[in-house]
């Protein structure tokens, strides 16, 4: 008798426990904030405006997603390598961080489907004779460290067996080391060239060529086994893209024209 | 809360290129610390000469190698001397920068260890006929490097450690810039800075046990 009552008690106990086994979405919902990682020295993804508050695409985007979860958003600012011990520690929900979806890292966090996609552009010294990307072989060439044109760039350099990879902490520092003459070419987002080329920050630099490199696809990031959570993201960007709120995005930020295409022909996701 | 998950198996795979990257950065650290010490004595000779240029030379050395963040004198070496058109590579920028650090703090060190050893053995041997010189190469400077063994030991162990501010000039084959690389690849961030760490430990130890041992060897009395 004692036995069977004891055994009802466990049975309703574990009943209880298991229902409070929420995930991230609904802890989100709960506290009503969406934390997102931002990288705010990367326009126009991510920058601060005059009265230091936070602007950008990205930043806009994470306001998207806090609206459709009902809830505030909550910008935290991280450089591009803090971004997963950010994730980790659970000081902010997701990355809203121009995160490249490689396969490797994929082994470690949950990427959605892509929300934006880059092309790259090649820029060289001015005193460096250079007229197409080839030209970068054998030269002194960086990029900034993490990214993805800095993997490309790294791979290509191992792949022809001369020349030189460096990989500067910054955007900032990778164009001066090219302005002095340092670095012989770079490899960065269009938008980064261009931004740096106009504003004569950089004297002496001149774009050469796009980047042969896979588009560049990057995608919101949490924790790997959040499937909850990425799930309700991936149908959140497809919407994004339905309504034309991304087309819309995309000419406050990046300027006229068509936002990169965020589908791969001939295969499903 | 902290929601992760240690999986160690793809940090541990790239052990053998974080070990390559601790060779390249003890030789960078044992390369400076060689330099560091002869650049060390040249200061110390300088402030003991009297000849003014020379001494002010040493001051200005010591003063900005000591009062200045290492991080920075690194980072002038490669942007500051390159908007001279001074270009050196990575690795060069880094050893440069640790030596010039090494032999500002090496010197004052050399200073103190001085001050241990009484003038009336410079005019000892004065007095047995050896020049100023000889006198200060055969008889002070070998008590001197003698006192200042263990601060040379601490000095040897900041060198290590600096070798991963090498960052900031797109060093990237020491052991820092290996481990910040492989983590752009893979984010498995806690991972391989973890295991970083504890080769850091083990170099330093080592050296620490190594210094202990020489110094039982060669100090008795």
């Amino acid at each position: 008798m004692r036995t069977s009552i004891l055994a009802a008690w466990a049975v309703a106990a574990t009943a209880v426990a298991l229902p409070a086994q929420a995930d991230k979405l609904d802890d989100i919902i709960a506290s009503g904030t969406l934390r997102c990682a931002v990288v705010l020295d990367f326009p126009p993804m991510g920058s601060r405006d005059a009265q230091n508050n936070p602007i950008g695409f990205d930043v806009d985007y994470c306001s998207d997603l806090a609206a459709a979860l009902g809830v505030t958003a909550e910008v935290v600012e991280t450089t591009f390598p803090e971004r997963i011990p950010a994730l980790m520690s659970g000081s902010v929900d997701v990355a809203v961080a121009s995160t490249s979806d490689t396969l490797e890292r994929a082994k470690t966090v949950g990427f959605t489907i892509p929300y934006y996609s880059f092309e790259n552009a090649v820029v060289a010294n001015e005193k460096v004779e250079m007229s197409n990307w080839e030209g970068m072989k054998g030269k002194v060439v960086g990029a900034t460290a993490g990214t993805y044109e800095a993997i490309w760039l790294e791979g290509k350099v191992k792949e022809w067996g001369e020349g030189e990879f460096r990989p500067y902490q910054n955007q900032a520092d990778v164009f001066l080391a090219l302005s002095q003459g340092q670095l012989d070419a770079t490899v960065s987002t269009v938008e980064v060239a261009e931004a740096n080329v106009k504003s004569g920050n950089f004297p002496g630099i001149k774009i050469v060529d796009k980047a042969p490199m896979v588009p560049d696809y990057v995608a919101l990031i949490t924790l790997r086994e959040e499937y909850g959570l990425i799930n309700y993201m991936n149908l959140f960007i497809n919407q994004q893209v339905r309504t034309g709120r991304y087309a819309e995005l995309y000419k406050k930020w990046v300027g006229e024209g068509e936002p990169a295409d965020l589908t791969v022909k001939g295969v499903y996701r | 809360m902290f929601n992760y998950n240690f999986r160690w198996a793809q940090a541990l795979n790239s052990l053998p290129q974080m070990l390559e990257g601790a060779l390249v950065t003890m030789e960078i650290a044992i390369l400076s610390m060689a330099v560091g010490i002869v650049v060390a004595i040249f200061l110390t000779v300088f402030r003991l000469s009297g000849q003014r240029v020379l001494a002010a030379v040493a001051t200005i050395w010591v003063e900005v190698a000591r009062n200045t963040p290492a991080l920075f004198q690194i980072y002038m070496v490669h942007f500051g001397l390159g908007s001279f058109g001074i270009h050196l590579s990575p690795y060069l920028s880094l050893l440069i920068g640790i030596t010039f650090n090494n032999a500002g703090y090496l010197a004052e060190n050399f200073r103190g260890a001085l001050k241990a050893i009484p003038d009336t053995q410079t005019r000892a041997a004065r007095s047995l006929g050896m020049s100023a010189g000889q006198a200060f190469a055969n008889v002070v400077m070998p008590q001197m490097l003698r006192i200042s063994f263990l601060p040379m030991t601490n000095q040897m162990v900041w060198a290590i450690l600096m070798t991963s501010l090498g960052a900031v000039v797109a060093m990237n084959t020491d052991l820092y810039g290996v481990t910040s690389d492989l983590n752009a690849r893979t984010f498995r961030t806690f991972e391989l800075f973890a295991i970083a760490a504890v080769i850091f430990y083990l170099i330093t130890k080592a050296i620490t046990l190594a210094a202990r041992l020489l110094a039982a060897r060669l100090f008795r009395y």
